[in-house]
């Protein structure tokens, strides 16, 4: 039987990394390489790195430390953050990615999803959506949430699932970094809307809010503040969601 | 000991080349035939399709060059789609003969139980024989795995190791020093690295 | 809260898994050690091993030390099973004791052993204390890391491969497990596992950095595991004592009694006279018990009765009234670590209540204070 997954989410800053709060404030947490090894020896199931930045070299940065993190982690790796054509996901699969992760593209050139899926295989193609609630919906953001969209939430996973995306990473920039919960009637929302796998992003804050969020039917649940602020690491979230019923990789 | 590990242009192999080197071992690329002849390990990374792969090591020779290292009993490993072609003949893109190294068929996954393919993620595996790469890993372990298609073997005795989604097909095969693995021991952390591990360690014999 | 049916560990203790009878993952691999590890192999192991490095290098072996009863259970059965000529190497946390001192002088002058001995920047300290309490509910991260991480560099140093430890992590928790029979090893990935928190020094380096305090890599050395390839080019083995005889900590602390007059102490929140062997060595272990109660819901007088249940010298009962009426009350030391980095109460309390592990709830509440221990004013404050 497929195991559920948690799953470390690193942004990367430069050559540190960074955890937000409502995709502001940001706080250095880390060296992307050493992090990657610590998460990696507390056998996380999937290490995801997330370039935050968009300048000249924020695609070669995100390459450099791909290679340098593919010699020594020996766990899926998913990456993304200036991916914006086929060319960029390819040069990250040489690098030692299993996965890519999409956003802003999507919005203006689906077409990117289906010319990696034919390459790489539908697996290989992560869409991450970013949202805010308001006025009553959930409202899309591209650019780091910087700006907004008019399709709706529906629409725009229908676009992505029929591009040929893998997985959906949906995130609530409302919770990021507040460590009070996920947004679990979006979680809810998105795992209606797709047959594909879903992994929820932001707010987590204690393994019981992994737990809820795999109790609302998420096949992965990303951590930021959890593992950077608190005493816990994946393998301690292993132990205390196996004793709560979850069904997690064992090794 | 140096660790051959088959490099036709075709998909990533970074991957098991870093692993390889992280355990400490050595290892060139195999290209052509000729490299064979340095090797005492030779691995057998599979991105791709079956047909596809099939006909590039048709076109560099190598598939027979592959043949003639198992026959002189030095061991061999394929991993994921490397592991399928160990087989008489895959479905994959247009139905192509194997390497015929290990007696079996290579098909869709079952999808009557309406499960999403290709199927990936961790997943546990059984023992169904014992091996000796299986040193040092617990039974009951997952692996990580990517793949749409699956090993039929012919003999239950070449299927070391079955995982199951929408039917039980094999996770690991064996046959005298040849082996498969179905899911990427380069992406499964502590198991996978000691299966790496124990193979380059290996003599072939079981 | 889900507590073992057997020992009464709660879920809040890191590692700890139930099976369906409700016993834990470390009572069920406790068993195993006692019945089913064939320790006169290992003790073979260990034979072979201390052959191997005889008389080699520049020292037979390295001792990581602290002076409590299991480093110095070790370095006492080294010299005396196998007259070795070992390295001691002490890292100096900042909060040494001075029973312990007086211990290791005459540990260190009873074997007869060279010692090297290690104190990092305390301003650096204070700092890392600081930061690691705020990001992980636990200061002691320059002290967990100092300790792993400088013997290796010493190792490398002074060209002796072997390091050997005192008791594995599988005596307390399971992030590795007796019933694998295999040897831990105390290397990098175990260092990431259990030991630094997550955070490497070149974590905390970048961590701590702000526009007044800019850190070079220097600053951090000590605290940093050495390469494992330079590791590996000495052909290093770290190993535990404990994984070639049984760990048996209330023979073994008798036996350094005797044997090197070895004293045990008082420690804030502890019953008096019953575990008087156990964490001696450090200033600050009241409020280290202080942070875990807070955050966990138990402490260590939870602990030191769950190894005794576990080993048949004591009921539940028994147990729960002592830790009833022992546990959870405020250190003396607490005021202290409040002066080294800064804070008042009030902010220590929020900081805390930000790592309070699921499902413990804590209300801050706590206005019992323990008696301050017998050599309380001898331990450092810029005030006295």
């Amino acid at each position: 039987m497929l195991k559920r997954r948690i799953i470390p989410i690193q942004l990367l800053s430069g050559d540190r990394l960074i955890k937000t709060r409502v995709f502001e404030s940001p706080r250095d947490v880390g060296n992307p390489l050493m992090s990657s090894k610590i998460y990696s020896d507390n056998d996380a199931d999937e290490l995801l790195i997330l370039q935050v930045e968009r300048y000249d070299g924020a695609f070669e940065n995100l390459h450099s430390k791909v290679i340098q993190i593919g010699r020594e982690c020996f766990a899926p790796l998913t990456v993304g953050g200036a991916i914006t054509n086929s060319e960029h996901a390819i040069r990250l699969f040489s690098a030692g990615a299993d996965k890519v992760v999409l956003n802003s593209i999507c919005f203006t050139d689906p077409t990117v999803i289906l010319n990696i899926a034919n390459v790489a295989g539908s697996q290989a193609v992560v869409v991450a959506i970013d949202v805010k609630f308001e006025k009553g919906k959930y409202v899309l953001y591209s650019g780091g949430g910087g700006v907004s969209k008019s399709v709706s939430l529906e629409r725009h996973i229908d676009t992505v699932v029929d591009s040929g995306a893998g997985e959906i990473l949906i995130q609530s920039i409302d919770h990021d970094g507040l460590m009070e919960g996920y947004d679990l009637d979006l979680l809810a929302f998105v795992c209606n809307a797709c047959s594909i796998p879903v992994i929820i992003a932001g707010g987590a804050g204690n393994f019981l809010h992994l737990k809820d969020a795999f109790d609302v039917g998420a096949d992965a649940v990303a951590c930021g503040s959890l593992f950077n602020f608190g005493d816990n690491s994946p393998l301690r979230a292993k132990a205390f969601l196996k004793n709560h019923g979850v069904s997690l990789k064992n090794i | 000991m140096t660790i051959g590990i088959i490099d036709i242009g075709v998909g990533n192999i970074g991957s098991v080349v870093n692993a390889v080197y992280n355990q400490g071992w050595d290892s060139i690329s195999i290209t052509k035939p000729e490299d064979l002849g340095s090797v005492s390990h030779l691995i057998i990374p599979g991105v791709g399709s079956f047909s596809f792969i099939m006909k590039r090591l048709r076109e560099l020779n190598l598939d027979a060059s592959i043949c003639d290292f198992a026959s002189q009993g030095s061991p061999i490993l394929g991993i994921c789609l490397g592991m399928q072609i160990l087989g008489d003949a895959g479905s994959e893109g247009f139905h192509s003969l194997g390497l015929g190294l290990i007696s079996g068929e290579v098909n869709l996954i079952n999808r009557t139980a309406g499960l999403p393919l290709p199927h990936v993620g961790w997943n546990d595996v059984a023992e169904v024989n014992n091996h000796p790469l299986l040193d040092g890993v617990k039974p009951g372990v997952d692996f990580y795995f990517v793949n749409s298609y699956c090993f039929s073997a012919t003999n239950r005795e070449n299927v070391i190791l079955e995982t199951e989604y929408g039917e039980c097909f094999p996770a690991m095969i064996a046959k005298k020093n040849v082996v498969g693995m179905q899911f990427h021991p380069e992406k499964s952390q502590r198991n996978g690295l000691r299966l790496l591990d124990n193979f380059c360690l290996w003599d072939g014999a079981c | 809260m889900i507590k073992c049916v057997k020992c009464g560990l709660p879920e809040t203790f890191e590692t700890i898994e139930f099976g369906p009878d409700g016993v834990c993952n470390v009572c069920v691999q406790h068993n195993f050690k006692k019945d089913v590890i064939d320790w006169s192999s290992r003790k073979l192991m260990l034979d072979k091993v201390i052959e191997e490095n005889r008389g080699k290098y520049e020292y037979d072996c390295i001792v990581p030390f602290s002076g409590g009863k299991d480093s110095t259970f070790t370095l006492y059965y080294l010299m005396k099973e196998y007259n070795l000529k070992p390295l001691v190497v002490q890292f100096n946390h900042g909060f040494m004791r001075p029973q312990l001192l007086k211990n290791n002088e005459r540990t260190f002058k009873e074997l007869g052993v060279d010692v090297h001995s290690f104190t990092p920047n305390w301003n650096l300290v204070k700092r890392v204390m600081l930061e690691a309490l705020i990001r992980k509910g636990d200061f002691c991260w320059h002290c967990h890391t100092g300790i792993f991480a400088y013997p290796m560099h010493v190792a490398i140093k002074y060209n002796t491969p072997l390091v050997l430890w005192g008791e594995p992590s599988t005596e307390y928790t399971a992030y590795y497990d007796y019933r694998d029979n295999e040897i831990e090893v105390v290397d990098e990935s175990r260092f990431n596992k259990i030991v630094n928190l997550g955070i490497t020094a070149e974590d905390m380096r970048g961590m701590i950095e702000d526009d007044l305090n800019k850190y070079d890599a220097r600053d951090f050395a000590a605290f940093t595991y050495p390469p494992t390839r330079d590791l590996k080019k000495l052909r290093y083995q770290s190993l535990c004592l404990g994984s070639f005889i049984p760990w048996d900590t209330k023979m073994q602390s008798k036996l350094i009694m005797d044997e090197l007059g070895w004293e045990g102490d008082e420690v804030e929140g502890m019953p008096p006279k019953m575990y008087d062997y156990e964490k001696i060595e450090c200033s600050m272990q009241g409020v280290r018990d202080y942070i875990k109660f807070l955050k966990r819901g138990y402490s260590r007088v939870t602990q030191m009765t769950v190894l005794d249940i576990r080993n048949g010298r004591m009921s539940k009962d028994e147990a729960e009234k002592l830790i009833e009426r022992y546990e959870g009350k405020k250190p003396q030391s607490l005021n202290l670590f409040l002066e080294y980095v800064g804070i008042s109460e009030e902010e220590f309390n929020q900081i805390v209540a930000k790592t309070v592990v699921v499902p413990h709830k804590q209300d801050f509440k706590i206005d019992e204070w323990n008696p301050k221990t017998h050599d309380y004013e001898q331990w450092y404050s810029k005030k006295s």
